[in-house]
Formats: C-alpha cells, structure tokens, sequence
C-alpha cells in the first residue's frame, strides 16, 4: 500500500510539474498572437514619451528582437527561476506589482470561500431536514438558481439592495468591511452552488446507508446526526471540487472587482487587458495555472489518505460522486 | 389568458403524445421560455413596435408600465424593445460557442480515446493545460488575443469549454469501444473508419448532448460577462450582457439591471431544467 501511495504520488508530481509549464507554453504561444505588433505599439504610444533610444534598449532588455523560440526559452527559464519579466507600461517587475493587489483578493477570495462553504453545508442541512414539500424543493432547486444567475447581476443586485436602499455600505469605499463582506457573498454564492450540489448528492447517498438508518434509531437529535454521521463522509468528495471551486473564485474575481471597484488581481488584469501589457496577463494565467495545479495535486494526494475505500490500484471500486465526471482531475486519477 | 393557457396545455399534451414521454411542467415552461426567446431572435420586429436605437429623450428612464414592459433608459429607449432585439446576438454567439466547443472538444476526444497511444498522451497534456487555466480567464485572454467583439467571444467562450467535451468525449469513446457489438464489427473485418464514424460516433455522441444543451446556458453566461467588461461589440449593440452593462451605470432606476437580468436568468434556468431532463430520461 505505501509503496503504491508513493509511486503514486511520485506520477502525479512529475505530471503536474509538466502540466504548469505546458501551461506557460500554451499562454506564451496565445499572447504572442495577438493582432498587430502591441509591443511597439504600446512603446510608441506619444502618451508614454520613451524617445527612439529607449525603446530600442527595452525591446533589447525584454529581449524582443529575438525569434519566438529562443524568446520561449528565455521567458520560459527566467520564470522557472521564479522571474516573471518586467511590465511593459511602468516597466516594474511583474512580481512586485502582483504582490501589490494580491492581499486584497487573496481576503476577498478567502472569505468568498468561508462563505461558499457555509452556504453549501447549510443547504446540505436543509435537504436532508426540511419537511420533503415546502423547504426541501426549493432548497434542492437552489444550487441551480445559483448557478443560472450572472454573478455580476448578484454583485448589482447586491450593491442596490444594501448599498443604495439600506445605505450599509458606500460604492465609494470599497474595501471597507460591509462593502467586502457583500463582495464576498456576491462571489462565493457561484461557488456554493458547485460545492452543494456534490455535497446534496453524497448526503443523500449517505443517509440512505445502515449506520445513519442505526444511528436514527438510536434516536440521535437531527444535529448530531448530521455533523458526526452525515457531513463527514459526504464532505470528503467535496475536497475534489475546491481545486475547481478554486479556479471559479479566481476567475470571478476578474469580474466582482470591477462591479465593486476593488483593486486586486482581476482589476490587474482588466488594466493588463485594456493596455496589452502581455507580461502582466502571461504572469498571472501561469500563477493562476500554478495555483490550479497545486491545489488539485494536494487534494489527490491527501484524498487515498482521507479516505480508506479508495484503492489506487486494484482492489474492490468505490466511486465517491463528484462535481461530474468531467471536472476534476481527481475523479479519474482515484478511481483508474 | 384562457386562450395562452389552453393552447399551452394542448402543446403540453402534443409533445408528450409525439415523445411518448412524461414532459414535468417545469420541462414544458422551459420549452416555452425557449421558444420565445428563439422567436425573439428570429423575427424581433414582431414582438415591439418600438425602435431598438431611435429614443424619445422625454421619456426618459421612465419606470415599467403597460406602455413600456421594461421601462426605458437614459436616451428615452424602450428597454423590452432593446432586450427583444439583443437576443439574436446573445443567442447567436452562444450557439457558436457551444459548436466550437463541441466539434473541437468531441474531435479531440474521439481521437484520443480511439487512437490511445501517443496521441492519447499528447492529447490528454493538452486537455489538461486547457483545464489548469480557470475558465472565465482562458476566455478573457483568448478573447484579447483575437480582438473584442461578440463572435470573438463567443468563439473564446468556445475554446475555454473545449477540455470538458475532450474529458467526456474521451471516456465515452473508450466505454463504447469496448462494447461487445465494436468488438463484432472488428471480427466482422470493419475497417477501423467504419467503425469509428457508424458505432463509436453516435453511441458516444449521446452523453454529449445534455452537456451540450448545459454548456449553451453557460455560455450565454459567460459571454454576457465578457460583454459586461466591454469585450463585446460595442453600444447600440443590445446584447444582455451589455445592457446589464450599461444599466449598473443607472442604478437608481434598477429596472434597467433587473429586467436584462430577470430575461438572462429565465433563459439560462430554462436550458439548465432542459439539460437536467434530458440526462434523466436517456
């Protein structure tokens, strides 16, 4: 079993650490199609002033005369050494302007988390305790709802309700704590719908097992049943979907900064977008890619670990549900 | 009101009678909100007699009422007449999307699952660098690449979809090619393109579809996000998407966010309801 678990580990290692700079390669190949020549575009713009000269010597210093591959090779080298280039607007380094905005998401994205989890686990409450016609339909159904709405309409639907009606928060001050709490929720609740509808799926499945059927007839109170005999099993299944769930809170980022007017990575983004700063939009889909990968690793690698009744090679099949089978590499790496 | 409900319960009744099937009513609502918004998008003309572009400036975000559905925006538009004339565009680029998506996905899957191999490895790298890349940013980059209008996000939608139908594709090929009736046709000398395009092909195709349908609801989704940052064509353009857009602009009138909103969500739910049926009953 253990010499299994490693070789095991060892696999999925060495393929994530191939995956991430495949990743980089893709990113470089997609940015460096761009239409135009952006690069001296961006340089020769009046509005930023370098004199003949200077763009010579910072097309030398980003190494753009060069041929694509050999540029590949460079970028592709200086970023394993951790060096993400230099932006091509202010001409700092990528990583210093990446630090800057990243406390601000990483809180956002944390407590979009916290709350994507409450949420969830409060659903998954609900489905299993609500009387079967009034609550429970509607509660099954709302994972669905969640997932139909534009999370940006649930940003401005936010802002409208509490910010203009109820005056709790000011647009204007965005990083106070109401205006980043209800960020928050405007970005977790996407999220919620993902992990509830696995969460919903392996409750169901769990309760229907003997030991919650002994623990019922024991006479167990509905709370106590639920945190000790229900969650539990049902919420390792989940681990597979917050690389995923990761990945959304990310992307979603992009957007609930702009409707809040928040400074942060997708803010970074929207501006590197806007300005064809191709560094900046390269470092942050290959940190982003990292981010994925890492997350997804740990949780393959901690989930035999979780859970005894999956068996990495062999022995008797169980199939946790997870998001869908399509979703994470996890379903296929546990179960094959 | 009799007469709309009467000829809906008798649809109802037809669609049944043809698929031989059950239709929930939730199912049915959905195929009706469908309807519209297609008929919507195939002839806007008939559904408003105001004009999509052309505003009354007196009328100016007036709230909504019997004359004007939605209200109107800040250049005295009607707001229902500039939604009904978007859902062409929004409809449109999803559907492309949805077509990238599934041909390039479906190809990839079809290959790698069939060939295995090498082409699997490469195959299945590619996929998964695809899958690293969260989905709204693999859009938002693809779609810098390109240029910004709407087909070009619809078609970075597309390409951001493409590793789950390569992921489903893959492992239907491969159930189906170890199928008892493959096996038979290869010992009945099949040739391998045969077999591939007359039993892999359409048994494998059928798990597509529902996720096909899902991905269309998704789609319009995220291409209303792009065309919220402003990555889509740019205004009079109605897509919903932008309207919302533009709406958050004015939020003292909500009906401008709230009403693109109400008809972006009914659509989606609706092709999510439809999605989730048709994976039940296949």
């Amino acid at each position: 079993m253990r010499g299994a678990y490693l070789s095991y580990a060892a696999k999925r290692l060495t393929q994530a650490i191939v995956v991430i700079l495949l990743t980089y390669v893709f990113t470089f190949v997609v940015v460096s199609i761009l239409p135009g020549d952006p690069i001296t575009n961006v340089l020769r713009d009046p509005q930023n002033g370098f004199t003949e000269d200077e763009i010579k010597a910072i097309v030398a210093a980003q190494g753009l005369d060069q041929p694509i591959p050999v540029q590949l090779w460079t970028s592709l080298s200086h970023f394993v050494t951790g060096d993400l280039g230099l932006s091509m607007r202010s001409n700092r380094p990528v990583t210093t302007l990446i630090a800057e905005v990243l406390p601000s998401t990483l809180i956002l994205a944390s407590a979009a988390f916290v709350i994507a989890l409450l949420l969830a686990v409060t659903i998954g409450y609900g489905t299993q305790f609500l009387p079967k016609r009034f609550g429970q339909g509607l509660l099954r159904g709302l994972p669905s709802l969640f997932l139909s709405v534009p999370n940006f309409v649930i940003g401005l639907a936010l802002i409208h309700i509490f910010g203009f009606q109820l005056g709790l928060f000011r647009v204007i001050a965005p990083n106070s704590f109401w205006a980043t709490l209800f960020a928050a929720v405007a970005l977790g609740i996407p999220v919620s719908a993902r992990i509830a509808e696995v969460l919903i799926a392996n409750l169901d499945n769990e309760s229907e097992q003997e030991y919650a059927a002994v623990a019922r007839g024991r006479g167990l109170g509905q709370m106590r049943l639920f945190a000790k005999h229900l969650l539990k099993p049902s919420s390792l299944p989940v681990v597979t979907v917050i690389a995923l769930a990761i990945g959304e809170l990310l992307g979603g980022s992009l957007i609930t900064e702009t409707v809040f007017g928040r400074t942060g990575i997708g803010s970074l983004v929207q501006r590197s977008v806007s300005t064809q700063d191709l560094p900046v939009l390269q470092a942050v889909v290959s940190l982003a890619a990292v981010v994925f990968v890492l997350v997804n690793l740990i949780a393959d690698l901690v989930y035999p670990l979780l859970d005894p009744r999956v068996k990495l090679i062999g022995g008797p099949k169980y199939r946790p549900t997870t998001a869908d089978d399509s979703s994470t590499a996890t379903s296929q790496a546990v179960t094959s | 009101m009799t007469l709309a409900s009467v000829s809906s319960a008798s649809r109802v009744a037809a669609i049944s009678r043809l698929t031989g099937l059950r239709v929930p009513p939730t199912v049915a609502l959905s195929f009706a909100v469908i309807a519209l918004v297609i008929a919507w998008s195939l002839a806007p003309g008939l559904f408003t007699s105001h004009n999509p572009v052309v505003g009354v400036p007196a009328d100016k975000l007036l709230g909504p009422g019997t004359t004007h559905w939605f209200g109107t925006d800040h250049l005295g538009r009607d707001l229902y007449t500039r939604v009904v004339y978007g859902t062409a565009s929004s409809v449109t680029s999803a559907l492309i999307a949805v077509v990238i998506a599934t041909v390039a996905g479906g190809l990839i899957g079809l290959l790698a699952g069939f060939l295995g191999g090498w082409v699997d490895i490469v195959l299945a790298r590619l996929v998964d660098v695809l899958l690293a890349i969260p989905n709204f940013l693999l859009a938002v980059i693809v779609v810098t690449a390109i240029g910004f209008d709407t087909t070009n996000a619809a078609i970075a939608t597309g390409v951001s979809a493409v590793a789950v139908f390569a992921r489903v594709m893959r492992s239907e090929v491969i159930k189906t090619r170890q199928a008892i009736f493959v096996e038979a046709a290869f010992l009945m000398g099949g040739s391998r393109r045969h077999i591939l395009l007359r039993h892999v092909l359409p048994n494998a195709s059928r798990s597509v579809l529902p996720l096909a349908v899902l991905q269309f609801g998704l789609s319009i989704l995220v291409i209303a996000s792009l065309a919220f940052l402003g990555y889509g064509d740019p205004p009079p353009a109605s897509d919903w998407g932008l309207l919302i857009s533009i709406g958050k602009d004015y939020l003292k009138w909500p009906w401008l966010v709230y009403a693109p909103a109400f008809v972006t969500i009914a659509t989606v739910l609706s092709v999510n309801r439809i999605s989730r049926w048709l994976r039940t009953t296949d």
